[in-house]
């Protein structure tokens, strides 16, 4: 798929976006003149340690969208066992299917053309309320959550807090 | 002596098959060994082969177009056993490996288990398709198109448009051979996108990358088949079934004699786990070898330095020295063969280290310790004898290629009546390899089963040494017939011995295989008074 049908899609998802908004994120351009850089907000899901904190990131997509994955990386501090200390995603759906020779995850659970932002950011809520530590992209962050979990509360309690403070 | 009597026996008994039958009795064996029969006889008639004298093996080498034709057989025959079609079949034989009898198997066991693992949906697209003149909304670009122009595996109803299809179909091409297996871009669907939908739906170039990895498929998913590993060569090698044990040598139709077990080249008598110990001492050691193994050596009389740049281990060096030497040695050449009633024994490293040689001329006893001397007596020779053998490949495509036609004119024969002087090449350049193995295969035989070690070092000696006679006879001897103008007389007692050291060194190197191949066994069992006397126990192995 050229770069043209990329942006097209892109351009239609924003535009989608922006006339009905999705709970629990938003989301626009870094550069209006550039569709490939996503700054997105995610609001900490209700019920999980990370309700009321506003998490920003920013989504890269490729010029062959839909074809391959976008990455996706917080820049508001993160404290989660399937994020890595930089703040990248590390999710399996955010995966090419040959990215994995393995097999470690199925086929199912990675890229497929057929998601958006909106799943992508729906599949990011879903991560932050169930953490999976089989595969920990930040280490110490999946011990704690194993075996500290209050340790693990309350960091993420505080990153939760400098989250609405710099809003 | 001995040998020469051995010399006599074996041309008398086995010659005249040799040289006329061989190769109908290759053919009637392989194409019993293997029920299909495909091509093989292009490779038993190839007289480059030098393995020809090794028990073939169960093994057939495939050109690409052989490995289309074997895909298609397995093909046509799932699609005759499981009633589907030829699409599905290559479905199934990618996912349980090309292996025929494992998808009949699995399939009659359990149809509806292989139909969900593999992704074979028994629905047809035909009755899941929505009605004509509707549109639909492609789900990965979020268009409308009219269904007729949309896209789904044949047992989804999830339609797409075409061109989305064809960037993700070239996405997962671009992305290498998991393409061969690629599902329906729904992530919850898994069902099973085929080649024919590929091949219709993407460009050019991707329908031939797609191509090339199916038929890569056939051989790098089978169990039973692997490419040859020289470079650039397009051939594969298939077994004909999978035994535990033994060897696995192969000769490809490219010339290149390699182990089908480990891919390195050809090792037989010396098994795949000494040879890689033996290949990665070798790149450790290669620092320290590079000063020792200074491409020339001083004649041992007049100290000038010599380049070997010919086969055999027979030196001669130039006027007006003119001392003859043995090159690994160094010691005078009156001393090796049954001429001085002497005995060829410079392959024995304790007997060399015992008598003090290396304490005068060689410098390397002062220089490297007791390990790394070791290693360099097994490394000198296996590598020396590489390089012959190598040597002895490229003379006996030359002989092939040219010296025959001129023997042929020169001495009024017939092409036909020459075949002595390339069987005795081949046997040359094969047993070289075997020499060279066997002091891999000597370095790393444990010094305290001195029983074994004896009758190893015997064996080896005696089969180094009938090749020596042989390499140069075939060498030096066969030169006076191309030069000059011997007799018919002469060419006929040439022939006489080039054909009887063919066959005795033969039988001395089937013997070290042997004995190597089965670790040396017999020591062990008549372990006593036998071994003390090597001489008898060689006459009594060879009557057996």
């Amino acid at each position: 798929m050229s770069e043209s049908q990329a942006s097209l899609l892109l351009r239609k998802q924003l535009k989608d976006l922006s006339r009905n908004p999705v709970d629990g994120f938003s989301a626009g351009l870094v550069d209006d003149s550039n569709v490939f850089e996503w700054n997105v907000t995610i609001i900490g899901p209700p019920d999980t340690l990370y309700e009321g904190g506003y998490f920003n990131a920013i989504m890269s997509f490729p010029n062959n969208y839909p074809n391959s994955p976008p990455s996706v990386r917080f820049t508001s501090e993160m404290w989660h066992p399937n994020v890595y200390p930089d703040g990248r995603v590390c999710i399996s759906i955010l995966h090419a299917p040959g990215d994995d020779p393995n097999g470690y995850e199925l086929a199912s659970e990675r890229w497929s053309p057929v998601h958006t932002v909106e799943t992508i950011l729906l599949s990011i809520i879903s991560m932050l309320s169930s953490p999976n530590d089989e595969s920990p992209a930040n280490i110490d962050a999946a011990k704690e959550w194993r075996e500290t979990k209050e340790e693990f509360k309350r960091k993420v309690s505080r990153i939760v807090r400098r989250s609405q403070e710099s809003m | 002596m001995e040998s020469e009597d051995d010399m006599q026996d074996a041309y008398g008994g086995e010659s005249d098959e040799n040289f006329s039958n061989e190769n109908e009795e290759e053919d009637e064996e392989i194409s019993q060994n293997n029920e299909p029969d495909y091509g093989f006889d292009d490779y038993a008639d190839d007289d480059i082969n030098p393995s020809s004298r090794l028990p073939q093996s169960n093994y057939t080498i495939l050109s690409e177009a052989e490995i289309r034709q074997r895909q298609d057989e397995a093909i046509s025959t799932i699609t005759n056993f499981l009633s589907v079609s030829n699409v599905e079949s290559g479905i199934l034989l990618r996912h349980f490996k090309w292996d025929v009898g494992k998808v009949n198997e699995e399939w009659f066991s359990d149809e509806d288990r292989v139909r969900r693992s593999v992704g074979l949906s028994s629905l047809r697209a035909e009755n899941l398709r929505k009605p004509l003149g509707e549109n639909l909304k492609c789900a990965i670009c979020f268009e409308m198109y009219p269904v007729p122009t949309m896209k789904s595996s044949p047992g989804c109803g999830h339609y797409f448009c075409e061109a989305c299809w064809r960037g993700y179909i070239h996405t997962a091409i671009n992305d290498g051979p998991g393409c061969l297996t690629l599902r329906c871009a729904d992530p919850a669907c898994g069902s099973a996108i085929g080649e024919d939908m590929v091949l219709e739906l993407v460009h050019e170039e991707d329908r031939q990358k797609y191509r090339r990895y199916l038929l890569r498929s056939y051989v790098e998913d089978n169990r039973k088949a692997k490419w040859c590993p020289a470079p650039g060569c397009e051939y594969a090698v298939e077994l004909g079934f999978i035994s535990g044990a033994g060897s696995y040598d192969v000769v490809c139709k490219c010339g290149h004699n390699f182990c089908w077990n480990c891919l390195e080249e050809a090792h037989r008598p010396v098994d795949c786990d000494t040879v890689a110990r033996w290949i990665l001492k070798n790149s450790a050691e290669s620092e320290n070898m590079n000063w020792i193994l200074a491409n020339s050596k001083p004649c041992p009389k007049c100290k000038r330095p010599i380049e070997k740049n010919q086969g055999c281990m027979h030196i001669t060096c130039t006027p007006p020295c003119k001392f003859e030497f043995c090159w690994l040695c160094l010691g005078a050449w009156t001393d090796h063969g049954e001429r001085t009633g002497g005995f060829y024994a410079c392959n024995r490293y304790e007997a060399a280290k015992q008598e003090g040689v290396y304490d005068e001329a060689d410098r390397r006893r002062d220089m490297a310790k007791n390990s790394l001397e070791r290693y360099t007596h097994y490394y000198e020779r296996w590598a020396t004898n590489e390089s012959s053998r190598a040597k002895a490949h490229l003379d006996l495509l030359q002989m092939q290629a040219v010296h025959i036609e001129k023997l042929s004119d020169k001495q009024c024969q017939p092409v036909s009546q020459l075949k002595f002087v390339t069987e005795a090449w081949l046997q040359i350049v094969e047993c070289r390899r075997v020499l060279k193995w066997t002091y891999a295969y000597g370095y790393y035989l444990p010094d305290h089963e001195h029983a074994k070690r004896q009758f190893f070092e015997y064996l080896q000696g005696e089969a180094e040494a009938a090749l020596e006679r042989l390499h140069q006879c075939a060498e030096k001897d066969l030169q006076e017939f191309l030069d000059g103008d011997s007799w018919q007389n002469s060419f006929n007692d040439f022939r006489t011995k080039l054909a009887g050291l063919t066959s005795v060194t033969r039988t001395y190197f089937e013997k070290i295989v042997k004995a190597l191949e089965n670790g040396l066994q017999d020591v062990v069992q008549g372990q006593g008074t036998q071994v003390g006397q090597p001489s008898q126990l060689g006459q009594g192995s060879r009557r057996r």
